[in-house]
């Protein structure tokens, strides 16, 4: 796994103060508010956080797959290419050479009338323009590599006539048709059996290494995270709280928030004991905070902390986090 | 209406459940006939001892909340026989039996879906006061019931009882379904995956009231999920199934730490490591559980295991005891079963995951 960070490459994917806002009659929704990542090529990013946290809707916006009630600005670029100014026509070539993405529900996320092998032919076709001969044969390969048994007969399978595990790899297969540089994972082994999700895992790793593809995987699960991140960046209320590579992160979280995510994920040895739990709820987000948000759950919370927004302080060159308790370093 | 005396003693079962089997027919064609058969749950056994939490684990389709189903009698069993400290279930009283209007009296139930769970059109306290009244309390006796459990698993009575459920989030409707199970007073309390929909901060939330409430009302506990290690956590004993049959039983540590069936092993290292300086790098096992409708023959689990032999499929393997009631269904842990590897069932690696370091 690409471990060494590089630092000095051009990043993959460039989001700077990403603000999304779900505006409709009833409500109004602050999702995002003011998002910075960085992604460089060949790097796993996991974007974790609960539901509601925003890691989903950051995920769509950087694809553009977000409905068209909602406002979004900020920079978006992935691959040197502004994504924010793209025309409906750019989007689609866009979409699937230079990102791909596949979800929780491969059920829904496949096209239920064609085979297998025709919705992944389809994919090379429309955006390599070869024969219909060649993405066939492109098809098979890419069913070989996802490791799916039997590929040959698989390519005639319509998507009900397959497993959740191997619906999950045909999925992955037809985003990767045309060797996106960026791979999009919103939640996709959430769905999966203990034993069919670390198969899953692991391929995904596999893949990313051989290709050489940045990834950004979303995820609520720590141990996932565990299994394939680089780098982690924890969503609290529409912002990144913290963010580091994952050893650091799973061995010693800086913001309270992160700390209390850890101390409540249940694992091996806490038989008998009390479980830690984070009191209180996540905010309904109707207004952007002004503050810190997660401030009226915090143990450690200070003046400071309602009054407006911790800046992110960097105690280590390569963590930094959205806590007025860290100390910074840079 | 208090809660109903215990009668055979600490000894004795709360449930017995015998040989329970359901099977689901698939329907179709012209004429509608039965043309094959989902063997959901077969042949499954077991006691929920007084005053335990029994957890059930497997993959989706092991039958797992169907065995849940079954033991609410929210579907009759095909086969089977369930004894309820001494009275057999769904039998009439002359016959020595528990009816099952008063067997449901002391068995409640708290699902997955804590939203589809709740009817819409009730308010919360209406909700929970609503099976004190059929089963005899004054309206005004089980609204303060309400209330009071309400104060329970805690959620303020007076910020919540007039609230609907659509007003409340995941984790306060997953309290709420938890305060009406526990509103007849019942002995049994049987949760089918209540955790698995909740974020991980509330999930450690719940499962602390679920540990308070059931000492605090002397409950017993079927505790099922698919998460291993919040099944780890809660349950005294543990119950491992596979494709509608039990593969093994035991104490928790047991099966944790010294699990014998190549499933449960499988299953146990199929966890996500927690340590990025030791990842998995080859999976325990390969392949998604088989389709119930055609499990394989003899052993269920032959087909994806590491040790499978001629003996495997031709013979279903007996349950074997391994000592302190940890029992394992693998012809691998009896002596005289016929696999190469018979009575050796330790010595054989487990199917365990590479790690690099």
């Amino acid at each position: 796994m690409s471990a060494v960070l590089k630092p000095a490459q051009a990043p993959l994917v460039k989001l700077r103060d990403l603000n999304v806002t779900f505006v409709t009659r009833d409500r109004t929704v602050h999702a995002v508010n003011g998002v910075d990542l960085d992604v460089a090529p060949g790097e796993v990013l996991c974007i974790l956080g609960e539901s509601g946290s925003g890691k989903s809707v950051t995920l769509r916006a950087l694809m553009k797959l977000l409905p068209k009630f909602a406002r979004i600005s900020g920079t978006i670029e992935v691959a040197g290419k502004d994504v924010t100014k793209m025309s409906e026509r750019q989007l689609a070539n866009f979409r699937g050479t230079d990102v791909a993405m596949i979800f929780q529900e491969p059920m829904t996320a496949l096209d239920p009338v064609f085979t297998i092998g025709r919705q992944i032919a389809e994919t090379v076709q429309r955006h390599e323009g070869v024969s219909r001969a060649a993405a066939n044969a492109r098809a098979l390969e890419l069913l070989e590599l996802v490791q799916i048994p039997s590929a040959k007969r698989r390519l005639d399978a319509y998507p009900h006539e397959l497993s959740g595990g191997l619906r999950q790899r045909a999925m992955i297969a037809v985003a990767l048709a045309c060797r996106p540089k960026l791979l999009l994972a919103d939640e996709p082994t959430t769905a999966l059996d203990a034993t069919v999700q670390i198969q899953v895992l692991l391929l995904l790793r596999e893949l990313q290494e051989r290709l050489d593809m940045g990834v950004i995987f979303v995820t609520h699960d720590l141990g996932v995270a565990g299994e394939i991140a680089d780098r982690v960046a924890v969503m609290y209320a529409g912002r990144v709280v913290e963010e580091g590579p994952v050893a650091g992160l799973m061995a010693g979280p800086l913001h309270p928030y992160a700390q209390g995510l850890l101390g409540a994920t249940v694992h091996a040895g806490l038989r008998g004991q009390r479980l830690t739990t984070i009191p209180g709820a996540p905010p309904t987000l109707d207004v952007a905070p002004t503050n810190c948000a997660f401030s009226p759950r915090c143990q450690f919370v200070r003046g400071e902390c309602v009054e407006r927004v911790p800046s992110l302080r960097s105690p280590s060159p390569e963590r930094q986090a959205r806590c007025v308790l860290v100390q910074d370093r840079a | 209406m208090e809660a109903i005396e215990d009668r055979g003693g600490p000894a004795q079962p709360l449930l017995a459940v015998k040989g329970l089997q359901k099977h689901f027919p698939i329907k179709g064609g012209l004429l509608g006939r039965t043309q094959a058969v989902v063997r959901a749950v077969d042949g499954v056994e077991f006691d929920v001892l007084k005053g335990e939490t029994l957890g059930i684990v497997g993959e989706s389709g092991c039958g797992k909340s169907t065995t849940a189903r079954l033991l609410m009698r929210l579907m009759d069993p095909d086969v089977g026989s369930m004894v309820f400290d001494g009275e057999a279930v769904g039998e009439n009283e002359q016959a020595g039996g528990l009816p099952l209007r008063d067997y449901r009296r002391q068995v409640q139930m708290v699902f997955q879906d804590s939203y589809a769970s709740l009817n819409p059109r009730l308010t919360i306290e209406e909700t929970i006061a609503f099976a004190p009244r059929i089963h005899g309390l004054s309206g005004e006796e089980a609204v303060t019931r309400a209330r009071e459990l309400l104060a329970a698993v805690g959620l303020a009575p007076a910020n919540f009882a007039r609230r609907y459920p659509h007003e409340l989030s995941g984790g306060q409707r997953q309290r709420i379904n938890i305060a009406r199970a526990l509103a007849l007073r019942p002995k049994l309390v049987i949760l089918d995956e209540p955790v698995s929909a909740l974020d991980k901060s509330v999930e450690a939330q719940v499962l602390n009231l679920l540990v308070d409430l059931k000492a605090e009302f002397g409950l017993t506990y079927v505790f099922i999920s698919h998460d291993l290690n919040v099944v780890q956590y809660i349950s005294d004993r543990v119950l491992v199934m596979y494709l509608g049959e039990v593969v093994e039983m035991g104490p928790v540590d047991a099966i944790y730490e010294r699990a014998g069936h190549p499933y449960t092993r499988a299953l146990l290292d199929s966890r996500p490591s927690m340590d990025p300086a030791f990842r998995r790098t080859r999976p325990p096992l390969t392949g998604d559980p088989p389709n119930p409708v055609n499990p394989p023959s003899g052993c269920r689990f032959r087909t994806r295991c590491p040790y499978a032999e001629g003996v495997c499929a031709e013979r279903k393997p007996v349950m074997a005891g391994l000592g302190e009631g940890h029992i394992v269904s693998c012809h691998m842990a009896s002596a005289d079963s016929g696999h190469s590897k018979a009575g050796r069932l330790y010595e054989v690696p487990p199917p365990r995951a590479e790690m690099v370091a």
